[in-house]
């Protein structure tokens, strides 16, 4: 079973520190968690996300599908006048730039679900409940062949850049 | 790069994170105040009322309404544009000032945009019910149908009303549902009782809050917010055009579709300032709402005021101006001066002229006159559609065919029961939801707690 090691920070400059003090000596911090986001975290472990890049594909295919409906509905279809307007009109935009905001925000909204793997009633367990509350938690993952003394050096160290508890947790992927 | 300097001390008390959780999750937990059935029983009776109203009208036709051929558009209308108005307070405090990173609507944004939900709602409403022929209206969607097939007039701002208001539903109860799951995953990680564990955290979608999930709903969010914004200008533009693009006095003019945005905006922010005043009284939040958040909202009201005061101006100005008598009898005879004196002067009163008293700072200070004063815009903001939709249609071109308006008590019963559906909605939000935004409140708290400079060289 893959066990990881816990740091319990209350602070998120303690943290953020101590993940670079950790990350000086070579050691990989694989997550935090934390009640709220903090903005230093992402950099320090190069997260990055395309979900703009998403949006973006939404918002253009949505807004060129708009118009070739409402350019087939009107022109080809069912060409009828309304008080002498062209069929195909300027006014198609206001349609256009709605309908581009309503399918880029569902379907963002629907990608950031997915790539979450959220949705109703998923049941999950956290390594440590506390942060969703007020602690910070910095997990490392123990190698299977890490002996007594490196596991203690570890929780030293740990200790040493602000950790006020550390344990270790054999949650993984949140079972 | 994503900070800003702070003003001061945004959250008062010396809080603590986990201090944060628990005051906001109190009322969840406690038992349901007296004040709360209350207030619930009236909302229901209004509601039972308005459901009355509804039934009549379906059944009957929007005959037994008080319109005539002229003025067409009455109560229905009024207080469609005036729900739509206040429903526009939650996402442009949410998202313009996400945008612009002012980190004080932090303790505000969640009971704003909750407000905008219901209020959207409650709007909503009036459209389907001015349809008549409720039944046939799933004729506004462009379906594949036997007529044709037959679509919508893409032209039509009608439509786009329908497009628009219901694209601004979806993306501000998105929006609005996003920002809680963290703060239901909150709930059910803290909260002992086994039905709440079970229903908060089937509402919390597994939320687990490590690095990445944070990041990408930071990104969601203000991406989501990025494009609810320009929907908040677009869909009281619309709605503006509903009457513009039409030739009646009054109505015909360039000006409306800014004066109808910075309007939903006034009346917006005047309601978020009566409900916040209620609910830092009731739950105690005066801690998070501070005296400086009703102080920020006052400074916002008096200056989106004097854009109103211009608004008027200009259109006094635009009727004199284009020489059309038409024009000028609407304004001056029909408005200023006439028969429906009282309304406009009650508008100017209440939106361009009460909410200047707000530069004195005495005034700003007195939270009860505070309250006070914001009804008043919601009064004005009511009085100003009134005025609108009315003046204009009851003496138009033709003398001969002027007409006055006065609704009937199903018109009325119908705006009651409106009220009574928005009120209901705010207390289910009080009572069974996070009113307060948790994690966003965290997020800013010891920056603005201690006044430390934030060391983050992100």
């Amino acid at each position: 079973m893959k066990t990881n090691i816990l740091g319990i920070y209350e602070d998120e400059d303690v943290l953020l520190h101590a993940i670079d003090k950790l990350q000086a000596d070579g050691i990989v911090v694989a997550d935090v968690y934390s009640p709220f986001p903090i903005h230093g975290i992402w950099s320090r472990l190069k997260l990055t996300t395309r979900l703009p890049y998403a949006t973006f594909v939404y918002g253009a295919v949505g807004a060129v599908a708009i118009f070739m409906m409402l350019y087939w509905m009107s022109v080809v279809s069912y060409p009828l006048k309304f008080g002498g307007k062209p069929l195909n009109t300027l006014s198609f935009i206001i349609i256009m730039f709605v309908g581009t905001i309503f399918i880029g925000t569902l379907l963002t909204f629907l990608t950031y679900l997915g790539r979450e793997k959220m949705f109703p009633g998923k049941q999950v367990i956290l390594p440590d409940p506390r942060s969703t509350e007020d602690k910070f938690v910095l997990v490392i993952a123990k190698p299977e062949d890490m002996n007594d003394q490196e596991t203690k050096h570890l929780m030293k160290m740990l200790k040493e850049t602000g950790a006020t508890e550390i344990k270790e947790s054999t949650v993984n992927d949140h079972e | 790069m994503y900070n800003t300097r702070v003003r001061g001390i945004l959250i008062k008390g010396n809080k603590t994170y986990s201090d944060v959780s628990r005051d906001v999750l109190r009322p969840l937990d406690a038992p349901t105040p007296i004040w709360w059935w209350v207030t619930a029983g009236l909302a229901i009776i209004a509601m039972a009322w308005g459901s009355w109203a509804f039934y009549n009208t379906i059944s009957t036709g929007i005959g037994i309404w008080g319109l005539n051929n002229n003025v067409g558009w009455g109560f229905e209308i009024i207080n469609f544009v005036w729900w739509i108005g206040i429903g526009h307070a939650g996402t442009a405090f949410s998202i313009f000032l996400l945008i612009l990173r002012q980190k004080w609507r932090t303790s505000i944004n969640r009971a704003a945009e909750a407000m905008t939900i219901f209020a959207v709602m409650a709007a909503g409403l009036f459209p389907l019910l001015h349809m008549g022929r409720i039944w046939d209206g799933f004729f506004i969607f462009p379906y594949w149908n036997t007529r044709g097939p037959l679509w919508d007039n893409f032209n039509s701002p009608l439509f786009w009303d329908v497009v628009a208001i219901s694209t601004y539903f979806m993306a501000s109860a998105l929006f609005w549902y996003m920002g809680m799951i963290p703060d239901f995953a909150t709930i059910r990680e803290s909260t002992t009782s086994k039905i709440k564990k079970k229903i908060y955290g089937a509402m919390s979608f597994g939320w687990i809050g490590n690095a990445k999930s944070w990041l990408r709903f930071e990104t969601a969010a203000l991406l989501l917010g990025g494009m609810a914004a320009p929907l908040v200008v677009s869909v009281h533009s619309i709605v503006s055009m509903d009457f513009s693009v039409s030739v009646v006095p009054g109505w015909h003019t360039t000006i409306f579709p800014p004066y109808f945005v910075i309007g939903a905006i006034f009346s917006g922010f005047g309601m978020v300032l009566t409900l916040m005043i209620i609910l830092r009284k009731l739950y105690s939040f005066k801690d998070y709402v501070t005296d400086g958040h009703l102080d920020a909202i006052t400074r916002i009201l008096t200056f989106i005021s004097l854009i109103m005061a211009t608004a008027y101006m200009t259109e006094l100005f635009t009727a004199w101006y284009s020489g059309s008598e038409y024009e000028l009898f609407t304004f001056m005879k029909n408005r200023v001066t006439g028969d429906y004196t009282f309304a406009y002067w009650t508008m100017i009163t209440c939106n361009a002229i009460i909410p200047q008293l707000f530069w004195f700072k005495a005034i700003r200070k007195n939270i009860a006159i505070v309250f006070i004063m914001s009804i008043f815009i919601n009064i004005g903001m009511w009085f100003e559609r009134y005025i609108i939709v009315v003046t204009s249609l009851s003496k138009d071109f033709l003398p001969a065919t002027w007409a006055g308006y006065s609704p009937t008590i199903i018109e009325v019963a119908a705006f009651v029961g409106t009220i009574g559906l928005f009120v209901f909605g705010v207390l289910a939000f009080f009572r069974w939801l996070p009113t307060i935004a948790i994690s966003e409140v965290k997020g800013v708290l010891k920056e603005t707690t201690t006044l430390k400079s934030f060391t983050d060289e992100n």
